[in-house]
């Protein structure tokens, strides 16, 4: 396992990517976030941590707007990804969704083929011309997610086959196979034994050069191992927001310290 | 106590059963509180399982007995009645089974005699062969058809005597295994007995015997249609019935009886029923289970339900009156029908059957296929739409893909009740046996037939009846294959979710 130290913590500004002011989100009739403004950089990845049900998930399925298939939930506010406002009436979800890939909890590989899992994202958005472009679309995905030495010699083996550790980076090589810009990730290691989180982690650190990162977790050293920024979120609001060193050594707010102190959860 | 150990009939025995256990409810509970001294805490179980106990030990020995003695008797009593009938006593051109016949009316005569006054019970036994005994009888209300000779007398006597002392030794046996019963179970209500896991016992005996009792059902069912086969197959050769081709029963004994044109028929009308059930059933599934909102999915599930409801003899009266006559509106009559063609003379037809079954068929599998795509983890859904996949997308290439297993053995299941559905092809098909790739035309199907053969008169002796148990084990065999084809594709298909 990667030792935090090693890590560089790249404190340079990049250019803000996705910005938020004032979103609130209501399931049915109650409110599950309210008042978040955030400004969430490009090539860096950032963190959201809190207790169970503070809104970190619900938030950031607000991004791509995986809330629109629930049909209870309702969101307000302004969220803007490069400028354009993504509950403008004229953007489409889907197209959007296409944008900004997610990662999900459980590693979810549809009972295709290896091959066809990556390549799903591409046929659906029509991104290659032919078979061998399709072909190099894969085994670069396959590539930036590390995994492609494992499994370029079965790639027409179903994904449901492999192991836990190599279905979530064949999730996340899908993820990236439809070029998106940003990439969200929903506790993407909650279901993986150590090593496999190992590997997902040091791939999040890679992916660090493309894209724009952001992931939930529960566990405060995986937010100091692989964020450069983290938000802290509790009961619905985003309580402190800064650089994954300050919020971990010197946190402004009292309810940050309880929580990374272990004394609310 | 008297009417009790002479009756011939059970009602008395099972009400003097059931008494008998309301005492030793009642006497066991109370013997096994006296034994604590009225405390019942210090009691292993209940008060209340203690009587439980008891009446368990007073019915299940005691019925059970009665039960086996009922099914044994009349068995034993007629096998060695048959034996003492002399083979010269069978007048030409009858059997023995119609002499038993007489053996027993003759016997049931008598007994109505002694019961009436008529008689005492001594002079039944001795009575002797006279000439009027017949006209005798006839005036008591007993018709005999052939004269009472004595051999028929003497066997009918033999009859009543052994049902009489058969009687009597049932009657004992039971009464005494009720008291053993009842005694054995007041013997052990005291407060270290365990009535409580006896008692559980007894309920798991009680549930494991209704479930073998659907099993040795269903194994008694193929067995009886089996040896009816076998007879059958001993009077026709198998090679025209599984290889034949023309299906043309007669009376005369030179049918042409070939399973094949029946095959063809039904295997046809199932095929359009699936054809129209298949895509209906399984779209509504997919809008129920993807698409609708919760307030249309409740109302609209329960409705597509309700076309499971009706009986299919009403699906069989729809296609008769009104899909048939459509029909032929459409494609016959020349220049009066729609098309002014003239392909569809008769209102039955292949298509009228398998169009109105194929109605039939769309809440079964659309329920079936609405469970089996619920049960498409959600995740998978999340993860096409993440990547930027519409609904539709999404439905066709991850959903279906994954329910495709269950979905399959949906259909199959399907296939299997329409090859064994019969109402709607008898109204709905028609009757004529042929194989034919015209679907306008009327045909028959193996269940049609089943039915035509059996209704009647029938003697259970010709291969014309008979050929009926072997069209029934052939479907048997068919649509129990096509279901455990279809359990074995949907139990192999929810392993890889559960």
């Amino acid at each position: 396992m990667k030792d935090t130290q090693t890590l560089e913590h790249n404190v340079t500004r990049h250019p803000v990517k996705i910005a938020a002011r004032d979103v609130q989100v209501y399931y049915g009739d109650s409110q599950a976030i309210q008042d978040v403004n955030i400004d969430i950089n490009d090539k860096t990845v950032t963190a959201f941590i809190g207790p169970s049900g503070c809104g970190k998930s619900t938030f950031l399925r607000c991004i791509n707007r995986m809330n629109d298939t629930i049909d209870v939930a309702r969101v307000t506010g302004d969220i803007r990804i490069d400028g354009e406002d993504i509950y403008d009436k004229r953007v489409d979800p889907v197209q959007l969704r296409a944008k900004v890939g997610m990662v999900f909890q459980k590693p979810n590989p549809f009972p295709k083929s290896i091959y066809d899992n990556v390549a799903y994202g591409p046929r659906i958005h029509g991104l290659a011309r032919n078979k061998s472009d399709l072909d190099d679309i894969v085994e670069r995905a396959l590539r930036r997610g590390a995994i492609w030495d494992e499994v370029k010699d079965r790639l027409h083996a179903a994904g449901t086959g492999l192991s836990g550790g190599q279905q979530q980076r064949l999730c996340i090589a899908r993820a990236v196979a439809t070029e998106p810009e940003v990439l969200l990730m929903d506790e993407p290691c909650s279901a993986l034994d150590p090593i496999a989180t190992a590997q997902v982690e040091e791939l999040i650190d890679e992916l660090r050069q493309n894209y724009s990162v952001v992931i939930v977790t529960h566990s405060m050293q995986q937010a100091a191992r692989v964020s450069q920024k983290t938000a802290f979120f509790h009961l619905g609001n985003l309580v402190e927001f800064g650089d994954t060193d300050d919020i971990f050594t010197r946190p402004q707010d009292p309810r940050t310290e309880s929580y990374i102190t272990g004394r609310i959860g | 106590m008297g009417i009790i150990l002479t009756t011939s009939t059970v009602v008395p025995l099972v009400v003097f059963i059931a008494l008998l256990a309301l005492g030793g409810y009642i006497l066991a509970r109370r013997r096994a509180m006296t034994s604590t001294g009225g405390d019942s805490r210090r009691l292993h179980s209940l008060p209340s399982y203690y009587g439980y106990n008891a009446v368990m030990s007073v019915t299940v020995p005691a019925l059970l007995a009665l039960g086996i003695w009922l099914l044994v008797q009349p068995m034993f009593v007629q096998s060695s009645v048959m034996e003492m009938i002399p083979a010269q006593a069978v007048p030409e051109g009858s059997s023995v089974n119609l002499v038993m016949r007489d053996v027993r009316r003759l016997a049931e005569g008598l007994d109505n005699a002694v019961q009436a006054g008529v008689m005492t019970s001594a002079e039944a036994t001795d009575l002797t062969a006279t000439d009027g005994l017949r006209m005798w009888l006839a005036e008591q209300g007993v018709a005999i058809g052939g004269d009472i000779n004595p051999e028929i007398l003497a066997a009918a006597q033999a009859y009543r005597e052994m049902n009489l002392t058969g009687h009597v030794a049932r009657n004992l046996v039971v009464v005494l295994l009720a008291l053993a019963g009842v005694l054995l179970a007041l013997r052990e209500s005291h407060a270290e007995f365990r009535a409580r896991n006896r008692v559980e016992l007894g309920i798991k005996a009680l549930l494991i015997l209704a479930a073998s009792l659907a099993i040795l059902t269903t194994l008694g069912i193929v067995l009886s249609m089996l040896f009816e086969t076998i007879n059958f197959f001993r009077l026709h050769p198998w090679t025209d019935f599984f290889f034949g081709s023309s299906w043309a029963p007669n009376f005369r004994g030179d049918s042409d009886l070939s399973i094949l044109p029946l095959l063809w028929g039904t295997l046809y009308i199932s095929l359009i029923a699936l054809l129209v059930a298949v895509p209906i059933g399984l779209f509504a599934a997919i809008y129920l289970s993807e698409y609708a909102g919760p307030k249309v999915r409740a109302t609209a599930k329960p409705l597509l339900e309700i076309l499971a409801g009706i009986p299919t003899i009403v699906y069989g009266l729809f296609a008769l009156l009104t899909v048939g006559p459509f029909l032929v509106q459409v494609f016959g009559r020349g220049e009066a029908g729609f098309l002014g063609v003239d392909w569809m003379s008769g209102a039955t037809s292949v298509l009228t059957a398998g169009l109105v079954m194929g109605i039939m068929l769309i809440p079964f599998v659309s329920s079936l296929s609405d469970d089996i795509i619920n049960a498409v983890p959600q995740s998978l859904r999340d993860g096409s739409f993440g990547l930027g996949a519409t609904q539709s997308e999404t439905i066709r290439q991850v959903v279906l893909p994954a329910a495709l297993p269950g979905i399959v053995g949906a259909v199959l299941l399907a296939a299997s009740r329409a090859i064994g559905e019969t109402m709607i092809v008898v109204l709905g098909a028609g009757a004529i046996a042929r194989v034919s790739a015209n679907p306008l035309e009327a045909m028959t199907t193996i269940t049609t037939r089943i039915v035509s053969q059996l209704t009647g008169d029938s003697d259970f002796a010709s291969p014309e009846t008979l050929v009926a148990f072997a069209l029934g084990l052939t479907l048997f065999v068919l649509t129990l294959g096509l279901n455990v084809l279809a359990l074995y594709i949907v139990r192999k298909y929810r392993e890889q979710y559960e």
